[in-house]
């Protein structure tokens, strides 16, 4: 612990998680305005005291629709990453503890898995798919599962072999009781740094998908679509595309710090 | 008629098509492009400059075409490429007149039920061939073959018999007056020699045309560009500009930043754009901009085989509850009009005496609650046995006034109780598997019109089938009879008050929103002499446009 705190980088990041996670739980006590209201006297406004990040091409109050968005990204970003740690703990750890033919499918699976290129896979079953917040929530969970497999299945094949997990077999412990008992919670430390940088990139993923149109729709606001609507008024209101984009950097940043500096703390040997 | 659909717009028809705005781009006219008129050869006598051949001109397009089969296109990305490298028989010219394009001259006979078409003579397809009235019979066996899945067919039902009495000459017998039936003949003519073995619906040349237009088709690269070159045999003469690029940007800000670095000559422009973005010194220096009415209307069309909207109160409370003035004043800057009925604007079929409603959520509300949509429980949103009231509204990709009109009423929808969902889809897509299968609750779209007012195609309940204009299924036996009724006769006083019917049917009946008519906007740059703006657009006399020497920029 004193040495987690004495990573000023991630503590850097935790501060601002923190504070993105009160936005997003506070968001009808911190936005000013309702971020749906249309204002059509205030279109386009610069940042002032009254509007203090500007407003859209409808009037609506830009900060207001960033404090809401943080709730869709944020959301977006722990689910789709707890989908993606469930799977991936789930057959991970089947495929590290059983070895022999399970291993071998489930990881040839995992290899098939990454030779798609993850974002375009997105798309397509997005296209098929009505886009909506849970479907890219599960979407992005079901395609980011791989790397989590990989770690855990690599730890429980060291783990098995030690002392306590034979002594538990001895006493007739079935797999299941082993894995879920022993196994994965010794495990766990390595899928927590992955998981916490994986937020990062879900986030990432969902401003893309909305960036581009498929993603949250209208008039949901997320930091995407806000930076989409913002591209066509680019020349006029630089607001529009600074300040998501500026959050959406902040975030992903932050979960990167703070995934590094728990990284740094539950791998000892790499302690300086 | 009626043009096309959507995008932007649509299309040709009749001669008249215009482009423009709405759809995609709002912008440019095209009308067209397609008639290039004589009268404005003159205009180019005029100009001191000497006209030089030479340098391209680089259109900037959110759309790509669909199919270059003419009287399939109906689209305006299609059109628009279409109508310069085919030509109708008649079209129109920069006054809005009908003159002859294939055709030399006509006569009309008994009344109007007969046309005869004297076609020019030593008109030569692009391939070679001589082009004659086996051409137009062939063009006239594919409007009215059933197989054919053009929106167009509506014009030449009343066509009785069609003569070919030398190579040319046509003639053309009409079982009852039809009064579009001169500017019918606008539409695109097709190469027999090449099609008559095709099925139109499938065959290649949708990709590679061959027409008698000023342009000839060289290359189409999906989603990229597709490139003409001038037709230097061209009946009424060798355009100037050697080129025509239509560059697909699906992007309308990527396009604007195209224009600030000239990768692109000539484009439509959103309101945002033309009154801000483009009022500096880089601008003003290097284009011109044009600003006219166009020649459509975006609406929300309501599927009207939908239960909910069957009745008609809801519909009725829609249009009471949704304050058009203001989206046109937030999102057009007041760059356009609020419309009332399915006509352009400021012809003699619009109703004038049809006035908006006001806008007035009580009525809204009382409206719904007659029809049963009431908030039982209270939480702000209206429910009918149980079930609230929510659709989705599904909207085109790139056009971003479009897409802020939906949330717009997204939001004032939200003040009665309907909950409102919006989805974007890319246009090829919205149209084949959403619009043509009837998968949609509510589209907001647009429509470009033709010069004549007949609105057969899309109002007409004859007129749902698969790739047909009135897919909202809108279905009323008196604006049948009245449609029909005003095609039927030459009297523009009789068609102006059977259309004036039509107009208060429609508008009270509400089988779609009528929302705005937004001024057509395009730039170009400054380099081309001879652009000017008719009532039917931009671009009608491009052969005519030309880049001195000393400014061209393209081999």
């Amino acid at each position: 612990m004193k040495e987690f705190l004495n990573n000023k980088m991630a503590l850097v990041g935790l501060d601002f998680i923190t504070l993105m996670i009160a936005f997003a739980l506070f968001a009808p006590f911190i936005a000013p305005y309702d971020p749906s209201y249309i204002d059509s006297k205030n279109v386009l406004a610069a940042p002032s005291a009254k509007h203090i990040f500007g407003t859209d091409a409808l009037g609506r109050d830009l900060f207001s629709r960033i404090v809401y968005g943080s709730r869709i990204s944020l959301s977006i970003g722990f689910i789709a990453v707890g989908i993606a740690v469930l799977i991936g703990v789930f057959l991970g750890s089947v495929a590290g503890y059983y070895g022999g033919k399970v291993d071998s499918i489930i990881m040839r699976f995992v290899d098939i898995m990454l030779c798609f290129p993850t974002f375009f896979l997105i798309l397509a079953v997005i296209a098929v798919l009505e886009p909506s917040i849970f479907n890219i929530m599960v979407i992005i969970g079901a395609t980011s599962w791989m790397g989590v497999a990989r770690l855990i299945r690599a730890e429980i094949l060291t783990l098995k072999e030690r002392d306590y997990v034979v002594a538990s077999k001895v006493m007739g412990a079935n797999g299941a009781w082993i894995i879920f008992r022993h196994l994965i919670p010794n495990a766990i430390g390595p899928v927590m740094v992955n998981a916490t940088l994986g937020v990062g990139g879900a986030i990432l993923v969902e401003s893309s998908l909305s960036f581009l149109g498929i993603g949250v729709q209208p008039p949901t606001p997320s930091w995407g679509n806000i930076l989409m609507d913002g591209k066509s008024t680019l020349g006029v209101a630089w607001w529009l595309t600074v300040f998501p984009g500026v959050f959406i950097l902040l975030t992903v940043l932050a979960y990167n710090l703070l995934g590094e500096g728990l990284r740094d703390l539950m791998e000892p040997r790499l302690r300086k | 008629m009626i043009g096309t659909l959507l995008k932007e717009e649509p299309i040709f028809r009749n001669v008249s098509r215009q482009r423009g705005v709405f759809n995609r781009i709002p912008l440019i006219s095209s009308a067209v492009f397609f008639f290039l008129s004589v009268a404005v050869m003159t205009a180019a006598e005029i100009n001191p400059d000497k006209p030089s051949y030479g340098d391209a001109v680089v259109m900037g397009s959110i759309g790509d075409a669909r199919t270059l089969v003419p009287i399939l296109a109906s689209d305006s990305a299609s059109s628009e490429i279409c109508g310069l490298v085919f030509n109708g028989l008649v079209k129109y010219d920069k006054d809005v007149n009908i003159v002859g394009d294939l055709a030399e001259s006509w006569d009309i006979l008994d009344g109007g039920l007969t046309i005869v078409f004297h076609l020019k003579k030593g008109v030569r397809w692009h391939d070679g061939e001589p082009f004659t009235s086996y051409d137009v019979e062939f063009t006239y066996s594919k409007l009215t073959d059933p197989n054919v899945k053009t929106p167009y067919s509506g014009d030449f039902e009343r066509v009785e018999k069609f003569e070919v009495i030398d190579e040319y000459t046509v003639k053309i017998t009409y079982k009852e007056p039809f009064s579009p039936a001169l500017s019918s003949w606008g539409m695109p003519i097709m190469p027999r020699h090449i099609l008559k073995n095709e099925d139109l619906n499938k065959t290649s040349f949708g990709r590679h045309p061959i027409g008698t237009g000023p342009y000839k088709f060289k290359v189409w690269k999906t989603g990229e560009k597709i490139e003409l070159v001038s037709n230097h045999d061209y009946f009424e003469g060798r355009p100037f500009i050697d080129r025509f690029i239509y560059r697909i940007i699906p992007d309308d800000a990527t396009i604007f930043l195209e224009l600030q670095t000239k990768g692109v000559d000539w484009t439509g422009l959103s309101p945002l754009q033309y009154t801000r973005q483009t009022d500096n010194d880089f601008f003003r220096r290097n284009y011109v901009k044009f600003k006219y009415p166009s020649f459509g209307y975006t609406y929300l069309g309501y599927n009207l085989q939908d239960p909910r909207f069957q009745d008609v109160r809801v519909r009725q409370a829609i249009n009471y509850a949704i304050n058009k003035q203001e989206i046109v004043d937030t999102i057009f800057f007041g760059l356009g009009r609020v419309v009332t009925g399915p006509f352009m604007i400021d012809s003699w079929a619009y109703n004038k005496d049809v006035k908006p409603v006001q806008f007035d959520q009580a009525r809204a509300r009382e409206l719904l609650g007659q029809a049963g949509w009431v908030d039982v429980d209270g939480d702000g949103w209206v429910e009918k046995d149980g079930k609230p009231f929510e659709f989705t509204v599904i909207v085109n990709q790139g056009n971003a006034e479009r897409l802020r009109t939906a949330e717009m009423i997204q939001n004032y929808l939200k003040d009665i109780g309907i909950r409102v969902k919006i989805r974007v889809l890319e246009w090829s897509t919205l149209i084949n598997e959403f619009i043509n299968k009837r998968r949609f609750e509510a589209v907001l779209m647009g429509w470009s019109l033709a010069r004549d007012p007949d609105n057969y195609d899309i109002w007409h309940s004859s007129k749902t089938r698969d790739g047909e204009f009135n897919f909202i299924g809108y279905n009323n036996a008196e604006v049948d009879r009245l449609l029909e009724e005003a095609r039927r006769t030459f009297d523009q006083r009789k068609r102006a008050a059977a259309y004036h019917r039509i107009h208060e049917i429609i508008y009270s009946e509400q089988p779609c929103l009528f929302l705005y008519s937004s001024e057509a906007l395009s730039i170009i740059s400054k380099r081309f002499r001879n652009v000017e703006v008719s009532p039917i657009g931009i671009g009608y006399n491009i052969i005519k446009w030309y880049v001195p020497k000393s400014e061209q920029r393209y081999r």
